[in-house]
């Protein structure tokens, strides 16, 4: 009988494996269940199909998107079109992300209570972006795809997170008719938080960090240039030929040959540790969206190619939004606020949601930030006129991405290093030609509508 | 603090009728509480003291307690009567009682002879006074007398003692109340149905309550809990569907019969023992009436419909199955007939196999199991490897051609585990509906006949496969979990009192039935809950469904007859004098 009765413990592990499930069960239910309760069509929180979310506004107040409404959407059609990324189209083609991570926080809904104390109504939903700048970033780009973003590196508020082309979700083109000129081409696609671009020579940024990293004396070097550099018997070239340089000017002049100089210097493990170290590799989860990781790998790199990579050429690609955050930390002195898009969530009068700051780790260090915000400053005053706005220090780099045969990706990011108006920037515009000259009067038109904006709070 | 004062909300804020009608959402789930612990202190804290029946004195003038009604003596330490001399086997022989108080000794091949008086036998009786001789080493029985016999008794806790089991009954009297109440106010239209049957529920466990008082047993745990399951399993058919009320009453009345019946069967192991073949049988005959007449229900063939009735043959044969596989000690250490319940477990799985139920086909895998485990105690474990793998193939071999063959089938495995991605259609539709009715519930559930998961009752099988989402939403979580602890309450209380069993017959049956009902929650809830694939297995006593409910009686009775905390079960004899009758 005690060999017997001892086997019973088989029923023993058969309980144990059902109160583990349970309990895994009702870890995940406190976890997710205001997922699970929200989910498309549940009956709970949606009626005649449309979710009783109530409203959701823009930081100063224009209402974006409104279960009440018979539209929804906002009612001037410019906002419509300037934020359909963001509210999602009606055919679920651009899904409303923010809305399904934030829903069960509009309808007040908890755990402890289910949908039982839910209000019929719905709350209110604010975002930090603002819908008057991403009408700005929207007519700047003047249906030419790319991103534009805009964001306040020492809270994470971001004003401007606008995907181009965009299209009005009242009026929603039929893509097998009107595509013919491919105007409309990854339309729904999130750009600014999924899509990854060739960087160009906003990558310099990077590898320059990388450099005075390793070595801050390098600040104090010259560098020379004869228009081509051999490597291995492969060419890195100039536009021209830009002589003896010190290495502010050679960021001024985005003088390819001495940054592969200064790439081939470095080496691979420090280029690479620099990458994961401003998060390029990173996916940042804002507020139900979810980054597009950026890529930089050498596994398979020539010297050439090692060189091509450390300008922001070869296999290299960054996310807008990744490298926006960059920016940021450059400006804050080597850390920045991780970005979020929604600042509160009320329900009933209540709070249910407010957004708070959290810090990215440490992509450079203090002095290696204040050299780069030095020659990115010096670099607008010498270069780009078109984006020095009176009384504010604009600090940018911009950069010419050649991807294949086609026309090139001009890029331009950079930051104002100003008190009042601390914002990191970045400006993507595909086929857009010379980084400069594309970008900087979109950035201009964009932080010039910013500042506004914050002024008037 | 305001999720606290949302609790006391109602649609025009916190009023008295709003604090009135939540205080009552909170006192379902405290009054259950209440309910299961009480059950459980008594259940899992009884003292497990030894029963002795008998004495063995050595030539010494030492005397070893023989302490169950089947012994096995030998020189191993896991013997029940250890017997450390080198001559001594080490499973040398069985001492087992019978049925009148007399005494058998059994020769399980040990080296030595066993000789009673200096004569040599294989199995023969023992009488009181009489020598045993295990290889030489000599010993007498001596009987226990009435006055040993009545000390003891009296000296052993009662059932129930420091918790009454009559306070716990009132308790869920009072659960129940409220329950029938809350349904009468919610289902107005079947207001006189559910009032009639939570009546009858009433009666039914007071009657039965009061009937064991009257046999002067004081445990009722086991019936409690089984209630407390039946209540919640009530409230979800009502609030589903009322008009299935009379039904499920029937079945628990036919289900109680069954569990009575069989339970006064295994109070005797001999006779329990003769049933084994009739039940082996009948297990046959139900299959083979099934595979003839079955009808198709959700892709199965598992149903049989006779004059306006459908019942699940399967589901019986769960008993059956049981009592076939139950083994008293003498035959288990030699070896006997495990290759003929081999062959009978095999030949159920090939019958569910044809009739494509995997669900049930599982849980008589895991039945097997336990019966194997418990049976091969004195087994080269590697046969009992050998055999469970090869049956474990041969599942997922036939599982694997049903997922071919039976497109319902492929849908329920290929959407496992990413039901999310397939909320439209069968791989995931049932299980993303529960999981959001399981949020929308929240602790404290939406009120009975409340919630969504009622829209999806019957062909949707709201009611059965899913029903912890359905009770999740309109009672909360807290009330799923706690049906969860009901069962698992019961499990350990198997594993508790198996130490202190009579014969290997109740343990085996015992932990037997225990597994299967185990299994079946665990395929439930955790098909439900997209853990595993949804089998479409029903939760012991919640589920609606006539067979379902009348085998978890009959297997109730298994865990009865192994009550052997002093005067606590029927299907257990009153032992307060030298043994015997009544």
């Amino acid at each position: 009988m005690k060999s017997i009765s001892r086997r019973t413990v088989f029923s023993l592990v058969l309980a144990c494996f059902l109160l583990f499930g349970v309990l895994t069960f009702v870890i995940r239910y406190f976890l997710y269940a205001d997922r699970w309760v929200s989910f498309t069509g549940s009956p709970h929180v949606y009626t005649n199909g449309k979710l009783n979310t109530g409203e959701i506004l823009d930081r100063s107040g224009t209402v974006l998107y409104s279960s009440e409404k018979a539209k929804n959407y906002a009612d001037s059609a410019t906002t419509r079109k300037a934020t359909l990324h963001l509210m999602g189209d009606r055919a679920g083609n651009i899904p409303a992300r923010i809305l399904r991570a934030y829903a069960s926080k509009l309808f007040g809904y908890d755990t402890i209570n289910g949908t039982a104390a839910m209000e019929a109504s719905g709350g209110e939903l604010r975002l930090s972006i603002s819908a008057q700048v991403q009408a700005i970033a929207m007519q700047a780009m003047n249906g030419r795809k790319g991103a534009v973003g805009v964001y306040n590196y020492r809270t994470g508020e971001i004003l401007c997170a606008l995907s181009s082309p965009t299209f009005d979700p009242l009026d929603p083109p039929d893509l097998e008719q009107d595509n013919d000129d491919g105007r409309y081409d990854g339309v729904y696609v999130y750009r600014f938080f999924h899509a990854s671009y060739t960087p160009g020579s906003i990558f310099k940024l990077a590898t320059l960090a990388a450099a005075l990293e390793e070595d801050p004396e390098l600040a104090n070097e010259t560098f020379s240039c004869k228009g081509v550099l051999n490597i291995n018997g492969e060419e890195i070239t100039c536009p021209n030929p830009h002589g003896r340089q010190s290495l502010s000017e050679a960021l001024s002049n985005s003088c390819n040959c001495a940054f592969a100089q200064i790439t081939l210097r470095l080496g691979k493990q420090k280029l690479l540790a620099q990458a994961d170290a401003i998060g390029l590799y990173r996916s940042y989860d804002i507020d139900g969206i979810t980054t597009t990781r950026g890529q930089f790998d050498l596994s398979d790199a020539e010297e050439n190619d090692l060189a091509w990579a450390g300008i922001g050429q070869y296999t290299d690609l960054v996310n807008p939004c990744q490298y926006m955050v960059f920016m940021g930390a450059i400006a804050n002195g080597g850390k920045a606020a991780v970005p979020w898009l929604v600042s509160s969530a009320h329900c009933a009068g209540r709070e249910t949601y407010r957004a708070s700051t959290s810090t990215t780790s440490e992509m450079v260090s203090r002095q290696t930030a204040a050299a780069l915000r030095e020659m990115m400053r010096l670099n607008v005053q010498r270069m780009y006129s078109a984006v020095d706005i009176p009384d504010v220090n604009v600090c940018a780099k911009s950069g010419t991405a050649e991807v294949g045969e086609e026309e090139n990706t001009a890029t331009f990011a950079g930051f104002l290093d100003s008190d009042a108006y601390p914002l990191a920037f970045i400006v993507v515009v595909e086929h857009g030609g010379a980084g400069s000259s594309t970008c900087a009067p979109i950035a201009r038109a964009v932080l010039e509508g910013c500042i506004n904006v914050m002024d008037g709070e | 603090m305001e999720q606290i004062l949302d609790f006391f909300r109602g649609p025009d804020g916190v009023t008295f009728l709003s604090v009135y009608q939540s205080a009552l959402r909170l006192s379902l789930p405290l009054l259950a509480l209440f309910v299961l612990v009480r059950s459980a202190r008594s259940l899992l804290g009884f003292r497990r003291e030894p029963e002795v029946w008998a004495w063995l004195r050595l030539a010494t003038g030492e005397l070893l307690p023989v302490t169950h009604w089947e012994n096995l003596l030998g020189r191993k330490k896991s013997a029940d009567i250890v017997l450390d001399f080198v001559t001594v086997s080490k499973n040398h022989a069985v001492l087992t009682r019978l049925n009148d108080g007399s005494w058998m000794i059994t020769d399980i091949g040990g080296k030595g002879k066993v000789e009673v008086n200096g004569n040599q036998v294989l199995s023969g009786t023992v009488d009181y006074g009489e020598t045993i001789s295990l290889a030489g080493l000599e010993m007498v029985l001596e009987p226990v007398s009435r006055e040993e016999a009545r000390l003891q008794a009296n000296s052993r806790t009662k059932a129930g003692k420091g918790n009454s089991p009559g306070l716990t009954l009132m308790l869920l009297t009072v659960f129940q109340l409220l329950v029938g109440l809350e349904l009468v106010f919610n289902r107005a239209e079947a207001r006189m149905t559910i009032l009639t049957a939570f009546a009858i529920l009433l009666g039914v466990e007071w009657i039965l309550f009061i009937g064991q008082k009257l046999l002067k047993r004081s445990g009722f745990e086991l019936e409690t809990i089984a209630f407390f399951l039946i209540t919640i399993g009530l409230g979800v058919c009502a609030s589903a569907n009322a008009a299935e009320l009379y039904k499920q009453l029937i079945a628990m009345g036919v289900g109680i019969a069954l569990f009575l019946a069989l339970g006064f069967c295994l109070r005797d192991f001999k006779t329990a023992q003769k049933l084994r073949y009739a039940a082996a049988a009948v297990g046959i005959l139900l299959f083979l009436a099934n595979l003839v007449l079955g009808r198709s229900i959700n892709g199965s063939r598992n149903w049989i419909f006779i004059g306006g009735f459908s019942f699940q043959p399967s589901e019986l044969v769960k008993i059956c199955f049981i009592l076939a596989g139950t083994a008293t000690m003498d035959r288990i250490v030699t070896r006997r007939n495990l290759l003929a319940f081999v062959l009978y477990t095999a030949f159920i799985g090939g019958c569910l196999v044809v009739l494509n139920d995997f669900g049930a086909a599982a849980i008589f895998f895991v039945g097997f199991l336990a019966i194997a485990l418990l049976r091969s105690s004195s087994y080269p474990s590697w046969i009992l490897v050998l055999v469970g793998v090869g049956m474990l193939a041969v599942l997922v071999l036939a599982a694997m051609l049903a997922v071919k063959h039976f497109p319902h089938v492929a849908d329920r495995f290929s959407g496992y585990g990413h039901v999310w991605e397939h909320p439209f259609d069968n791989k995931g539709y049932q299980q993303t509906r529960s999981l959001m009715c399981i949020a929308a519930g929240g602790l404290f559930g939406l009120g009975l006949g409340k919630g969504w998961m009622q829209y999806m009752a019957g062909a949707g099988a709201s009611d059965t496969d899913l029903v912890f989402a359905y009770v999740c939403e309109e009672w909360g979580l807290l009330m799923g979990v706690m049906m969860i602890f009901a069962l698992a309450m019961l499990g350990l209380f198997v594993v508790r009192s198996s130490k202190v069993a009579r014969s290997s017959l109740y343990t085996i049956g015992a932990s037997a039935a225990m597994a299967i009902l185990t299994v079946q929650a665990i395929l439930n809830v955790f098909g439900t809950v997209d853990f595993l694939p949804l089998t479409g297995v029903t939760f012991p006593f919640v589920s609606n469904g006539g067979s379902s409910m009348m085998s978890c009686w009959g297997l109730m009775a298994f865990l009865k007859a192994c009550d052997t905390r002093q005067n606590a079960s029927f299907a257990v004899k009153l032992s307060t004098q030298g043994g015997e009758r009544l």
